[in-house]
């Protein structure tokens, strides 16, 4: 349990904002989100941010926070742990105030991706992986990773590439109704199974897109009507040759196991669940790893509709990063952004009565997770 | 092939370690194995990064070594299936280059 709570929620849209900076993106997520909160004082500010440096030419971002919003000299970081920089950077805040060195904290995310060229981008993101290794060296890419995690789950389970399409459409269907949303044209399932080949058997929707967008909170120990009941972190193999179980992401089990301990609840209490689908693939094991359902039986829950959001165990009920955009420094911020407003009572796809929430961030091929439970006091 | 193994426990590696992520006290010792292996799975990466966008599409696969418990991430000169045997063609560039059998 942590004494912290949250007090605002801000973010922009996601999408493609050519003619706006990263910096307006991530102060436009901080205002919202301090005027959310009532305009506290603020004591500290992290900012998850991936690629800023390698393809924004723009790092300092805490600093620029505090000077752009007039914060005084207090102290600010931006902190990188790949997409899930946003989920750490949380992590960071509530540990500061846990600490008891900081009453409130501005935690913000944000990622500039669309105005460098895809090459650029994909170079950018294959520093999420382990570049000194024989694996990298062979030519493995990040989507290559979750494709030969999905031909082998396919081999040993009876699932197949309709299943993961099953999964973007789901998400499609649910960013339909969130303004915020990077895609809100729907989509059918043929057009998902039939989509270009990025790495067999993923295509096109099964890979989250690129995207600008930025996403805030104002996190506190004073009360407010939603508790962050606990925060987790874990790190796991940087490379797949050296996974003990192909069809396991240790991270998310273990970031799991330990904020379901911390809690004091289990997978059976969440009522609603932001988790993070980089691939339609991700998803599947996702579920099965936070123990909503059976290790190789997540592809059956999908195909009875139980994770959608009108199902008994909603997933993505913003659209995931598969159809909300992932931006990717944001993307931790903005599944908490969202389970917010679900807790609050007025999220797209409300789920009816929802009192905890489980966010899980995950960064580089399984390299690091963090999971975060929230409760409606 | 160079593998590594714990010289207290049976963790093994296709990478050297400081010390046993299993164990967490045993040390990795060098050991040579035959390459030959079965394709554990594999995927054909057609959206490749700019480095290896000449050879795109190509097939990367994930090998279970016969003589130990060790997968190593190998590039293929053909397509391959689950199941299929293969062996070490060379080294290239710090790659493992399989070829089926
Ligand atoms: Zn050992």
């Amino acid at each position: 349990m942590t004494n912290v709570y949250v007090h605002g929620i801000g973010m922009t849209q996601f999408g493609t904002f050519v003619d706006k900076s990263m910096k307006e993106l991530l102060l436009e997520a901080c205002i919202k989100a301090l005027e959310d909160a009532g305009n506290p004082k603020v004591d500290a500010v992290y900012v998850g941010n991936f690629m800023g440096g390698a393809i924004y030419n723009q790092e300092i971002l805490g600093a620029i926070v505090a000077n752009e919003l007039g914060l005084g000299f207090i102290p600010t970081a931006k902190v990188e742990g790949a997409c899930a920089s946003g989920g750490i950077a949380l992590r960071q805040g509530i540990m500061g105030i846990l600490s008891g060195e900081y009453e409130t904290v501005l935690v913000a995310g944000v990622e500039k991706m669309k105005h460098a060229s895809t090459s650029e981008v994909t170079q950018a993101i294959n520093a999420a992986m382990d570049n000194d290794s024989n694996e990298k060296q062979a030519g493995l890419t990040f989507p290559g990773f979750f494709g030969v995690l999905a031909n082998r789950y396919f081999y040993e389970t009876g699932a197949s590439k309709k299943h993961l399409a099953m999964v973007a459409l789901k998400n499609r269907e649910h960013a339909l109704n969130n303004p915020l949303a990077q895609f809100q044209k729907p989509a059918t399932l043929d057009e998902i199974m039939n989509a270009r080949i990025i790495t067999n058997p993923l295509g096109l929707f099964d890979c989250s897109p690129m995207t600008d967008g930025a996403a805030a909170l104002v996190i506190s120990k004073k009360k407010s009507g939603v508790h962050i009941r606990s925060s987790a972190q874990s790190s796991g193999p940087t490379q797949m040759q050296d996974a003990d179980d192909l069809l396991s992401i240790p991270a998310i089990r273990e970031s799991g196991r330990l904020a379901y301990e911390k809690a004091g609840v289990g997978p059976e209490d969440i009522d609603v669940v932001e988790i993070h689908d980089c691939f339609s693939m991700t998803e599947v094991l996702a579920i099965e790893e936070l123990g909503f359902f059976n290790k190789r039986e997540g592809w059956k829950a999908v195909e009875e509709g139980r994770t959608k959001s009108t199902g008994d165990k909603p997933v993505n009920t913003s659209g995931g990063l598969l159809s909300r955009g992932h931006p990717i420094g944001a993307t931790g911020i903005a599944q908490i952004y969202h389970l917010v407003r679900q807790l609050r009572g007025t999220a797209p796809n409300q789920v009816d009565g929802a009192r905890l929430a489980l966010a899980q961030n995950l960064g580089g091929t399984g390299s690091y997770s963090t999971v975060h439970i929230l409760e409606r006091v | 092939m160079k593998i590594f193994k714990c010289n207290s426990c049976d963790y093994v590696s296709v990478s050297s370690k400081y010390t046993c992520p299993q164990c967490r006290t045993g040390k990795l010792e060098a050991q040579e194995v035959s390459p030959i292996g079965t394709v554990f799975s594999f995927t054909d990466i057609h959206i490749a990064p700019a480095e290896f966008a000449d050879i795109a599409p190509y097939t990367i696969a994930l090998i279970q070594l016969d003589e130990a418990n060790v997968k190593v991430t190998a590039r293929m000169d053909d397509p391959v299936q689950i199941g299929d045997k293969a062996d070490l063609d060379k080294m290239e560039n710090g790659a493992y280059l399989y070829t089926k059998l």
